[in-house]
């Protein structure tokens, strides 16, 4: 890659539950909050708590007696998923405007890949506009760390709260990071803290500049990737697809009006395949199972899918698939949206593939160089051919959080 | 309608005719059984839209008296009973009446059934094929001829021509190709009798034949085939079963089959079989259930399978003889078992033109009469 280096957001919302709370009932703004189990029970545990709470020193996991004799007056609330789920899809569609490169951690953290997406713009005060927007908007505070990569982003936005922008760069870690206490850091729990400190590593600067092998044989890999994390160093890219670990990759649109007429029904279906196909090339795989969705008119939808015999990955393939469920399940009624997903995915590095008697020539033609190749991995290693990847992907996704997809696939409908 | 009959061959007339009923039939008359009684004997009849297959059952024949009563009439039996009724009545004989009512009464022994039965004006009427296209094979060759190619028939409808196998009948040599486009089953004979008769693109259902193959048995005698546009009939003395014929045309095939080789090895066929079997245990788990083939100095194979999860298995394999080049290969394991169980040669030649194209087995003693076609598998 060309690029100096990335530009990677963590958004963190700041004790979200609490704070979602007090968006929906302003009066208990300013006042200790706790969100926990059963609040009529007194053994509840603290789920989360605002501010307030905390600085009277409530903590979250401490049980109810207990936060109660920090602090008497402390409101305590049931918590209520419902309205969380409803803020968090707010939150990562307003993510998902400025950068499809959004991976959502949890229900109320994300990372942002902002390097082709912040234009001319200064990062700061993209942050900020993004901050004052998510606040103005749903009334709810987040603070933002700001770093060439995940890690570093991380650890940024854990320096300020509540609604904190924190710039991280490489070069000034051993000012603000190093210092820190190893149990503060990204990665290192409890037991690892543990036993980084029998060794006498007490801050991340200890552990930077700690020599890798003993980390190794402490910790495992683990160890080297810690290490590696201290000075700076995360390679891991924003993985919008990474909520759900391989299991599919899926388009869908709005159609600008209800359709009847298949020549634009398929072209559609061209369109959103030859996306899935370029996001299951992005990521490496292959997918054995198609599956479409149909929102009629009515918002009546329908999902249907086919289980392949075959490997499939090109656009081709996929629309194809899409296009024979369509004409199987399609009862002819206006649609209102269609969606194609790939599933049952498989990393092309363990697949096999059985030739086809009637276009083995297409692989054939490259026997010998896949032979040079297998003779070069047989002398070198795995390591010698890495499939290259665009750097740039020049790709549109979608969520598989279904509450991102649902959000999405509204708003393209109502703009157009 | 009134007949007095040996149970055993009513027995086996009834299971001849069930294997074209289908319980799913979209003409609720055809889930039943046609009965027919008349001089020549009874005649049962059983079909789905594809296949139809009448069994007739002679009054005597060899000397063997069949049918001792009889009183000509027709009925149409619920096929979903008759077979387990007749199989468990207790006596050798059973008699079967119809009244006016079509009632029908099973009786042998002392056991009696009542059976409502459907009037058999109502059952459709079956095609008259009418074709000079007819040639004459002996059954256990025609069993043979189904063996070593029907297997290899597509099981998936992506393609459904190729569901089915190929009949080509051209200067006295009829070929038979079955292929689902990862392996390919080619299998000819001469004939000498065809009287210039030729035919090409008569593909029929891969399921017909597999039922065809269950109800004939192994003899010498001959059975008729007679070929129309779309459908095929194979005629014996008390057995008529009618198939309807795939639409559309069949690929050319001999184009597929390579003319030269880079690699031969000739080897012992059962060792070969059990070698592959033995690697597939483990390859069963993974998807194409691979095992690989490479060859080594000094005439031997060696033969490998892994599967990530469970393990490997590794073993070599002395073979007849290596020429040409070296070949690291995989394939599907059952491809290649099912490939040469067909061959049923002691000794077998596999001309291999490299990795990515497909390899032929023959038997060693080559008289160009069958051939199996395998595709390997792409590892990446």
């Amino acid at each position: 890659m060309k690029r100096k280096g990335r530009i990677i957001f963590h958004v963190d919302m700041n004790s979200f539950y609490a704070s979602v709370e007090m968006a929906y009932r302003p009066e208990l703004k300013g006042k200790p909050v706790a969100i926990a189990g059963n609040p009529e029970e007194r053994r509840g545990i603290v789920v989360t708590s605002s501010y307030e709470a905390r600085a009277r020193g409530v903590k979250t996991t401490m049980p109810l007696w207990q936060a109660y004799e920090h602090c008497p007056e402390l409101i305590v609330l049931r918590p209520n998923f419902n309205r969380y789920r409803e803020a968090s899809k707010h939150i990562f569609s307003i993510l998902s405007e400025a950068t499809p490169f959004v991976q959502p951690v949890s229900i109320d953290e994300g990372y942002m890949d902002l390097t082709d997406y912040v234009g001319e713009e200064n990062p700061i005060e993209f942050a900020h506009k993004l901050q004052q927007r998510i606040l103005n908007e749903l009334d709810l505070p987040c603070s933002i760390g700001i770093a060439p990569n995940k890690f570093l982003a991380k650890m940024a936005s854990d320096m300020k709260k509540p609604l904190g922008i924190t710039v991280l760069r490489k070069r000034e870690i051993k000012h603000t990071l190093w210092p820190l206490d190893i149990g503060e850091m990204y990665g290192v729990g409890q037991k690892t803290a543990e036993k980084l400190k029998r060794i006498e590593i007490h801050t991340i600067g200890d552990l930077a500049n700690k020599d890798v092998l003993t980390l190794k044989n402490l910790l495992g890999i683990n160890g080297e990737r810690l290490h590696q994390r201290a000075n700076g160093i995360d390679n891991r890219p924003v993985d919008p697809d990474a909520v759900n670990e391989f299991k599919s990759i899926g388009n869908s649109t709005t159609l600008p009006y209800d359709m009847t007429d298949l020549t634009n029904i398929y072209k559609t279906f061209d369109q959103l395949s030859k996306k899935v196909a370029e996001r299951l090339k992005y990521k490496n795989v292959v997918t054995e199972n198609i599956q479409i969705m149909i929102r009629y008119h009515d918002r009546k939808t329908i999902t249907r899918s086919k289980q392949l015999q075959d490997f499939i990955e090109t656009k081709e393939e996929i629309s194809g698939w899409a296009k024979r469920l369509f004409q199987q399940h399609w009862n002819e009624e206006p649609v209102r949206l269609l969606g194609v997903t790939a599933q049952h995915l498989t990393p092309k590095n363990e697949l096999s593939k059985q030739l086809d008697l009637f276009n083995y020539e297409q692989e054939a033609e490259k026997e010998k160089l896949y032979l040079a190749m297998d003779q070069m991995k047989e002398k070198y290693g795995d390591e010698v051919f890495i499939q290259l990847r665009d750097p740039e992907p020049n790709i549109s996704t979608s969520f598989q959080k279904d509450f991102l997809s649902e959000y999405k696939t509204e708003e393209k409908g109502s703009d157009s | 309608m009134k007949i007095l009959i040996e149970r055993e061959p009513l027995m086996n007339s009834i299971q001849n005719v069930m294997k074209a009923i289908s319980s799913k039939t979209t003409i609720p008359i055809l889930s039943g059984i046609k009965l027919e009684a008349n001089d020549q004997g009874v005649k049962l009849t059983g079909s789905n839209s594809d296949i139809t297959i009448e069994s007739i059952i002679p009054v005597e024949e060899d000397g063997i008296v069949n049918i001792h009563e009889m009183v000509p009439g027709q009925i149409v039996v619920q096929a979903k009973f008759l077979p387990e009724i007749i199989r468990k009545l207790p006596d050798h004989q059973v008699e079967i009446n119809v009244d006016s009512d079509l009632n029908l009464q099973i009786k042998s022994g002392h056991a009696e059934f009542k059976l409502n039965g459907q009037d058999a004006e109502e059952y459709p009427q079956l095609p008259v094929l009418q074709t000079d296209n007819s040639f004459d094979l002996q059954i256990d060759l025609l069993k043979m001829l189904i063996r070593q190619t029907n297997f290899a028939v597509s099981v998936s409808e992506t393609r459904p021509i190729l569901t089915g196998v190929h009949l080509k009948l051209e200067n006295d040599l009829l070929e038979l190709v079955a292929t689902d486009s990862h392996r390919l089953a080619s299998r000819k004979i001469t004939m000498n009798d065809s009287e210039q008769l030729t035919f090409n693109n008569v593909v029929i259902p891969g399921k017909s034949l597999s039922e065809l193959n269950k109800i004939l048995d192994e003899t010498q005698e001959t059975i008729q085939v007679s070929v129309t546009d779309n459908q095929i009939l194979f005629r014996t003395k008390n057995l008529y079963f009618l198939s309807r014929l795939l639409d559309g045309n069949y690929p050319e095939t001999s184009r597929l089959i390579p003319n030269q080789s880079k690699t031969v090895v000739k080897v012992d066929s059962k060792e070969l079989i059990e070698s592959i079997d033995r690697a597939s245990l483990l390859a069963k788990d993974n998807r194409n259930n691979i095992v690989k083939l490479v060859t080594k100095g000094q005439n031997t194979l060696q033969i490998t399978s892994h599967s990530p999860e469970v393990g490997q298995v590794e073993e070599t394999l002395e073979t007849d003889s290596i020429e040409g080049e070296d070949l690291k290969i995989s394939f599907n394991a059952k491809y290649m078992i099912d490939a040469l169980k067909a061959i049923d040669s002691d000794q077998v030649s596999i001309n291999f033109t490299g990795a990515m194209r497909p390899f032929v087995i023959r038997p060693e003693e080559d008289d160009e009469q069958i051939l199996q076609l395998i595709t390997p598998v792409r590892t990446y």
